[in-house]
């Protein structure tokens, strides 16, 4: 396995601090409430503060100029701007600090618009006191901040993508199209998942067979990818850039040996369960005449071209209700819980579609059925969705609309002329309660997680309260796990339909691409960091860690004694910091996160006098952090 | 007597919720008190004990803990949180410091009427206590 080292020269010490302050106007957004003179002058008693300015734009090229200039002529060795949120100009000025031959973490981002001037309009003076305080917690945060290096870590230009679903499948041609090695690992017999068993598909009428088919095509006859059916991934060790990730036959003899597979990213696309309904819900299990959308789907294809009436079993089906919402969005006290003792509240969003295009096909091969349709509401979000509805009910599908808390029931008939009798309350005709004599009951069964529990123990990969898998967020990192280098595609990470899945799975292989580009990759510094001259070894951070292999404790000598200390992994440490609270000598940290910052953030916000804080001299130190790993180590 | 804009409410949040929220909020031009100090970190799971009990001590009024729930992208990390803010609790109690200085929440990047009522709720928690 690969293992971390820290390797550079410490930070050059003896230096005094001397801090830049640069207070941005934004035009006015900053300056017409903030009085950012003011500010720049409050800062300027600070005792390791060497030049504080203001300045129109400080983001402009003139603006950066400013700094570089003092970086080059002034020997300021800490900048702080305060100016909009860092998540607009952060990486802007740690450039302009790495132009001019500074480390570019030794910055620190103040945010005075987003957070002050804009949320204070009405108390000028207000939010330039707050400013004062915020910069003031900024220069003692960055008078504290060691200069940091990013991890560099070698990469395999390999990917294992685990479900050969349509997900997994994109994302194998996907990445095999970029150049990259692919060994995809199908748990099942054949590639497809779940669209393998649909007739036609909504929105586009193509053949889920033609699909899979195409997708198959193109992933086997790809030299680059390695297709493994009827396998599973056993072990997923190592970090981003090399990973190693053991797969194996699931009918392999005891003999037969496990494949390894080194690869730089791992893409999970394991899809989805149909939601099985629980007994007697809506009279499932009860009776032959209720049954799921997909089972009754898979009758339909089945059902021969030349058939004139449709049958169920054997059984003529002259009327149907189709229930929509079943095993989604379901409501605690109304839904009886899951094994989990949750409901599952969250939408399956493909189960309108795909019911109401699944009643379009009855209606077009059976126009003498009766189509009922039941549901809280639909919600036919996607491209030409709503035109399936708008269809259905032009060829004479019936909408009623039943309350939340109110579902629909099923009794089975005792005469032979249905087989029983739906009912419910429609709020379109202002709460009326209808019977409905129907001989078949469809219930559009929603989408649960599929059970992955050992490929999660891996890695302790992140679970969302819905049970799929979860993202690091849904709108700015949709495709990342928490665990770098390990990303999602498809129905695995929530409801999706065919395009979303294969949209997401696009989305993961550039991502992969991106990472694996460069025969390394640099990684951001900001990972758990330990001062060995402050840890005594107590191993209590251990049992914080969740991620294996990010923290161990190894022996190192120490004036001539043998002792234990912790030591991180920077490439599989996520930085949470977790260890970092139960460190009694704070010997732990993330770097650039660290407790003392913090504390003296805190210290500078209740301070009255900014001229008052205490110096801070540069202290030689031993926690710089620079893990070279290019090339691995094997 | 105090008035809410001399509180000095610390608001931590994390990097990948809260602090976007917070931005949110600025972008919507929604306003709140300035007695009011974010910190972003990249989850709040980071901090010991001591370190709210110590803001207290240094004169912070109030402590909103905005984490990310049960969003957290990190493993285990807000149930450690959680459990952590409720031995803070005990504490609090033991030292006679009013509990309703401190709140976790969990603010999402859009949870803008949410982060505005938990300011709100700590001022008024605070103002009531000093008053009282
Ligand atoms: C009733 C119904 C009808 C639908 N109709 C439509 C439609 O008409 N149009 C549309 O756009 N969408 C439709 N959908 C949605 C569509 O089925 C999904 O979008 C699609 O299947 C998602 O693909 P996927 O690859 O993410 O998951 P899946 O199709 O579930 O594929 C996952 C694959 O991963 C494999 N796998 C699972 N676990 C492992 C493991 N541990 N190791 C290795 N392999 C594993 C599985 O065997 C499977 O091959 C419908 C959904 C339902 C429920």
């Amino acid at each position: 396995m690969t293992e971390a080292s820290p390797t550079s020269a410490p930070v050059p010490s003896g230096d005094p601090i001397r801090v830049g302050v640069y207070v941005c106007h934004c035009g006015g957004n900053i300056s017409d409430i903030i009085d950012t003179k003011a500010v720049a002058a409050e800062l300027a008693a600070h005792p390791n503060v060497a030049v504080s300015n203001d300045y129109m734009f400080m983001c402009s090229d003139p603006g950066q100029a400013l700094i570089i200039d003092d970086i080059k002529a002034n020997h300021i060795n800490r900048v702080v701007v305060a100016a909009c949120s860092p998540t607009l100009h952060e990486l802007t000025f740690r450039k302009a600090l790495q132009r001019a031959g500074l480390n570019p973490y030794l910055f620190e981002h103040v945010n005075i618009r987003e957070q002050a001037s804009w949320v204070h309009k009405g108390d000028h003076e207000g939010a330039t006191r707050k400013a004062v305080r915020l910069v003031a917690a900024g220069v003692e945060k960055v008078v504290r901040q060691d200069e940091l290096f990013p991890i560099k870590v070698g990469v395999e230009p390999h990917v294992v993508v685990v479900g050969g679903g349509v997900a997994g499948m994109s994302a194998a041609a996907a990445l095999a199209g970029r150049g990259l090695g692919v060994t995809l690992v199908e748990k099942a017999s054949a590639l497809g998942g779940r669209v393998a068993d649909l007739d036609r598909v909504y929105p586009t009428e193509e053949s889920g067979a033609d699909l899979v088919q195409n997708l198959t095509r193109q992933v086997q006859c790809h030299p680059k990818v390695a297709v493994r059916l009827g396998s599973e991934v056993v072990g997923l060790d190592g970090h981003v850039g090399k990973f190693t990730v053991t797969v194996r036959a699931t009918a392999a003899a005891a003999q037969d040996p496990d494949h390894v597979v080194r690869a730089g990213a791992v893409v999970i696309a394991t899809g989805f369960d149909h939601y099985r309904p629980a007994q007697g819900e809506h009279g499932f299990g009860q009776s032959p005449a209720v049954v799921t959308l997909p089972d009754f789907q898979s009758a339909l294809r089945q059902c021969p071209a030349s058939q004139s009436g449709l049958a169920y079993q054997g059984k003529p089906v002259r009327s149907i209700a189709f229930i929509h919402c079943v095993g989604s969005r379901q409501i605690d006290g109304v839904h009886p819980p899951q094994p989990d003792g949750k409901v599952n509240d969250y939408c399956s969003r493909t189960c309108c579609a795909a019911t109401l295009h699944t009643i379009r096909q009855v209606q077009a091969r059976f126009p003498d059925v009766n189509v009922y349709d039941l549901h809280k509401d639909i919600r036919t979000y996607g491209r030409g969705h709503e035109a399936i509805y708008e269809e259905a009910s032009r060829a004479g599908a019936l909408f009623l609309r039943f309350p939340d808390e109110e579902p629909p029931t099923f009794a089975a008939s005792k005469d032979a002329k249905c087989a029983g009798v739906v009912t419910t309350r429609d709020i379109l005709t202002w709460g009326e309660e209808l019977e409905i004599p129907v001989d078949l009951v469809v219930l559009a069964t929603g989408m649960v997680p599929r059970d992955i529990a050992s490929l999660i123990d891996l890695r302790k990969l992140p679970v969302g309260t819905d049970r799929f898998l979860q993202e690091v967020h849904p709108k700015l990192r949709p495709v990342e796990m928490g665990v770098a280098g390990i990303l999602l595609a498809g129905a695995c990470q929530g409801p999706m339909d065919i395009n979303e899945a294969c949209t997401a799975a696009q989305t993961a292989a550039v991502k992969a691409a991106i990472l694996l580009a460069n025969p390394t990759i640099e990684l951001d510094p900001f990972v758990a960091v330990v001062d060995p001259q402050r840890c005594d070894g107590c191993e209590k951070c251990l049992a914080e860690c969740e991620y294996k292999g990010a923290l161990t404790m190894a022996d190192a000598v120490e004036a001539g004694a043998t002792v234990r200390r912790a030591v991180v992994n920077p490439a599989m440490c996520v930085g949470c910091g977790a260890c970092a609270a139960v460190c009694p000598p704070r010997a732990i940290n993330v770097a650039g996160w660290t407790l003392d910052q913090f504390d003296a953030m805190v210290d500078a916000i209740v301070a009255e006098d900014v001229g008052a804080l205490a110096h801070t001299e540069c202290r030689p130190s031993a926690r710089h952090i620079e893990f070279a790993m290019a090339g691995g180590g094997n | 007597m105090s008035r809410k804009d001399d509180l000095k409410i610390l608001i931590i949040t994390t990097m990948i919720s809260s602090y976007p929220g917070a931005n949110t909020v600025g972008q919507a031009r929604l306003q709140y008190s300035p007695g009011t100090f974010i910190v972003r970190v990249p989850d709040p799971v980071m901090f010991p004990e001591e370190f709210y009990l110590d803001s207290f001590a240094k004169g912070i009024d109030g402590i909103i803990i905005m984490s990310s729930g049960s969003d957290c992208p990190y493993e285990g990390a807000y149930p450690r949180l959680s459990k952590r803010v409720g031995r803070v609790y005990a504490r609090m109690k033991e030292l006679g410091i009013d509990t309703s200085r401190l709140k976790l929440t969990t603010i999402c990047t859009v949870c803008k009427a949410a982060f505005l009522k938990e300011i709100r709720d700590m001022q008024q928690n605070i103002l009531k206590a000093k008053a009282a």
